[in-house]
């Protein structure tokens, strides 16, 4: 066996090689999707549970909305989300704040000669679900009462406004075969049962995800016959695909969005899916270093947010005001408090603070940790010393709670972001009173925002929903443990020669998507 | 023994009261050393290698050492509106995504660099050397227990063993340090044990055990002298590791904490907008390359020399 050596001064060489073509430009000739050939895609890993009732989310959901029924679907009314009937019913229809009427489009099919789709399958799949790992998303369904063959009425336990957006509209809505659940045992992985939609699925684990025509299929024929998912793990390696031509539409991270904004190659065009993610800097209103609410007041008064935004996501995200997101029902204009150092020191005397020292805590990934350095930066200015703590997901999300531990006791600040679905319900559920410890780390409690959330729930008229969760934002600023940095978008680059649709929290929906 | 006997009465050279044979003087000794020192020194001035890598590691030592007189800006002084600009001669080397000087984070990651080898390597190296010795000349239990612990700890990843460590007590530098001592110790005790084990059935070994040398004194005075040689050029051949460690461990996050420069986090930073500002990324690895090649060079040209059987055998 012949057998190839190696010194270390040859390794040394090699290498320097290498690094050096490593940095040469590609020169690559893109081949782009046509209408009614193969759209080429990204997933982020492969599908392992397709049962909208045990999955994990992300891709899974992308999958399950070309292949099952959905009773709704997102739409945008200018800058706004909203929803919209799918192509799947004749009738959806929110008769008073806890009945919601469908009627089931005739002549929609099983495969695998499970026969039609039934409003007896919308009530399977639905009141399963509330034993399922996203049963949170059906606490307030009641029932579903079947009228007809394609006709039935979804009950609600209790008025809930955003039923529709946030549960119809989302993975958890897909309606599944009763009788092919019953034949698959209950519950399924990572292949469906029977589908009812344009595409078949099939997949290749560690390779890709391909779907397919439905012959069976009856309803408005997609764009693309095929669609090709590869599995890309990294999104810089995805990004590289795209330019080489080898994908149609990937998602970009804030460097490259702002590379591509900059300097936009011919053919290629970003598309924005929503800004449903909000980030802040936190601090534990319990800590005796931050208890004096001027304390808090001033760092709020003392971090420059738009150097933050220039600095670390180079211009390409939306400041935030709140925690309700842009396009959304309750979205605040503006803040209560400015970057403002003199005033910032002004309160640190007041509160007879000096030489304070505080830990900041964050992810480590390069945006957050730009951003934590723009913080410390600015935070010394006003003579407090931040020690900058990165850390990777594992001890980051439990360190807020005390089921996992006592970290939370030293918890100081923090940079934290959440993503949410398109209602303002969502966003504002993780800072109730009972929440402390879970989720609200800032450890403060407020009757009148417990209140306000039970309110927003069941408030239907949107101005007064806007009103309640512009109050209750208000209230979180109020205690000073909130320095509101920015929203993210969801952001694609894709080729000219496809029309992107995505959901506002950025699951693509393949079946939506248009050719040139 | 009190008095010499004659070479033809026992069949070896006659020794004087020095240990010397008789008809060798010491200024003859004397000029024999230093015509090898000058022999060496000859072949170190010739070998363009070693040369090379004794200018790049001094150039390394000086930056590090000199970085506050030589750093243009202050490293972590931010100027986000000139946030990666291109290299000019206000900025010789750009600016990363926060508007700060690169030249100068490297120049100060340099000093992170110096520290972490200087400390981790000398502290490793003493310990183990002074383990490899006790595991050469202990008992064999010892030598076996010993064994098991520097094998234990080498079969460990090193990233591995980063990333336990970091998750238990945060990165820092002292986290670093701490990683790079107990990883390294193992290649050091290795070698001075197999040289110990040689060493310890010697003549003079046995000579000086036989007249009542203490263990600690024969290590100290006659066996450390004779292993720590192959050690140095160890040293000079790890120095680079421990430098691609740092900077690979800062590269994760898991090295220095922010705003403190380093070159591996100059690489992490500078990896993410290659594209945009490749700069970054061609600052930060320069210095890392050339001071892995110096070091290599210097440690290799040091064993051609002091070494040459390992010089030839290549």
């Amino acid at each position: 066996m012949k057998q190839t050596g190696t010194t270390r001064r040859g390794f040394l060489g090699t290498t320097a090689a290498l690094g050096a073509l490593g940095l040469a430009p590609a020169w690559t000739t893109a081949a782009f999707a046509q209408a009614g050939g193969t759209l080429r895609l990204r997933i982020d890993g492969d599908n392992d549970v397709l049962d909208p009732g045990f999955m994990t989310g992300g891709t899974e959901i992308e999958a399950q909305k070309q292949c099952l029924p959905f009773l709704a679907q997102y739409a945008r009314d200018g800058e706004t989300f909203t929803w919209e009937p799918t192509y799947f019913v004749t009738r959806l229809e929110q008769r008073d704040a806890t009945h919601i009427d469908f009627e089931l489009t005739e002549g929609l099919t099983w495969s695998n000669g499970y026969g039609p789709v039934m409003a007896s399958d919308v009530k399977f799949s639905y009141e399963r679900m509330k034993d399922s790992d996203w049963s949170g998303y059906f606490d307030a369904l009641d029932r579903v009462d079947v009228t007809g063959d394609r006709t039935g009425t979804i009950v609600l336990n209790k008025p809930f406004a955003p039923f529709i957006m946030i549960t119809l509209c989302h993975g958890p809505g897909a309606v599944l075969s009763e009788k092919a659940m019953a034949d698959a045992g209950g519950e399924f992985t990572n292949s469906f049962p029977a589908v009812c939609g344009p595409y078949t699925y099939e997949a290749t684990p560690g390779q890709r995800a391909v779907f397919t025509a439905n012959p069976d299929w009856t309803g408005p024929k997609p764009a693309f016959d095929r669609v090709e998912c590869n599995v890309i793990t990294e999104v810089k390696a995805a990004e590289l695909a795209f330019e080489a031509g080898e994908l149609d539409c990937t998602e970009v991270g804030a460097d490259t969005l702002a590379r591509y904004t900059k300097d936009m190659s011919e053919g290629t065009g970003i598309a924005v899916a929503g800004e449903l993610q909000y980030m802040w800097m936190g601090m534990n209103t319990e800590h005796p270093k931050l208890q004096d609410i001027r304390v808090r007041q001033a760092i709020q008064h003392a971090v420059d947010v738009d150097t933050i935004l220039q600095g670390a996501y180079s211009g390409t995200t939306a400041k935030s005001h709140g925690i309700i997101c842009p396009g959304l029902t309750g979205q605040r204009d503006s803040a209560g408090y400015s970057y403002d150092p003199a005033r910032a020191r002004e309160l640190l005397a007041e509160a007879g603070a000096s030489g304070l020292q505080l830990t900041l805590r964050t992810l480590n990934n390069q945006e957050r940790m730009l951003a934590a350095q723009i913080i410390q930066a600015n935070l010394m200015q006003i003579g407090i010393t931040v020690t900058v703590l990165p850390l990777d997901s594992g001890p980051f999300w439990e360190m807020g709670q005390e089921s996992k531990g006592d970290t939370w006791k030293d918890l100081e600040l923090w940079l934290m972001r959440f993503g949410t679905t398109p209602d303002p319900y969502e966003a504002t559920q993780w800072f109730t009173s009972d929440q402390v410890g879970v989720w609200n780390w800032e450890r403060w409690t407020d009757e009148e925002y417990d209140r306000l959330y039970e309110e927003g729930i069941n408030e239907t008229d949107p101005q007064k929903r806007h009103d309640i969760y512009v109050r209750m934002q208000e209230i979180m600023e109020n205690t000073g443990a909130y320095v509101w940095i920015n929203h993210e978008p969801e952001a694609f680059v894709h080729s000219t020669a496809v029309g992107v649709n995505a959901a506002p929290s950025g699951e693509l929906n393949y079946r939506r998507f248009t050719g040139a | 023994m009190s008095e010499n006997r004659s070479e033809s009465e026992t069949g070896v050279p006659a020794v004087d009261a020095t240990g010397l044979p008789d008809h060798v003087t010491e200024a003859e000794i004397r000029e024999s050393a230093a015509r090898e020192r000058r022999e060496k020194l000859r072949m170190f001035l010739t070998n363009w290698q070693g040369l090379t890598g004794l200018i790049l590691v001094t150039v390394f030592f000086a930056s590090a050492i000199f970085a506050p007189w030589l750093a243009p800006y202050d490293p972590n002084a931010l100027d986000v509106p000139a946030r990666l600009s291109g290299p000019t001669l206000d900025h010789l080397a750009g600016t990363d995504q926060l508007g700060r000087d690169t030249l100068s984070r490297i120049l100060y990651g340099g000093r992170v660099a110096l520290y972490i080898a200087a400390i981790g390597v000398s502290v490793s190296l003493v310990t183990g050397l002074i383990l490899g010795m006790i595991a050469g000349f202990g008992p064999r239990w010892l030598d076996s227990l010993l064994l098991l612990l520097f094998d234990t700890v080498r079969s460990f990843p090193t990233i591995v063993l980063a990333l336990a460590t970091v998750a238990l007590t945060g990165p820092s530098l002292t986290v670093v340090l701490a990683i790079v001592i107990i990883t390294s110790i193992p290649q050091y005790a290795r070698v001075a044990r197999t040289a110990t084990l040689t060493l310890r059935n010697t003549d003079f070994i046995l000579a000086e055990r036989s007249l009542g040398a203490g263990m600690a004194r024969t290590l100290l005075h006659h066996v450390m002298p004779n292993v720590v040689g192959p050690l140095l050029i160890l040293a000079a051949m790890e120095v680079p590791v421990v430098v691609t460690v740092e900077a690979g461990l800062s590269f994760l996050g898991l090295g220095v904490t922010p705003p403190t420069a380093s070159w591996g986090t100059i690489l992490n930073e500078g990896y993410l907008v290659i594209r945009d500002a490749p700069w970054m990324v061609i600052a930060g690895g320069i210095p890392l390359i050339l001071t892995t090649l110096g070091f290599t060079f210097l440690g290799e040209a040091l064993r051609d020399i002091f070494d040459p059987r390992m010089g030839k055998g290549r």
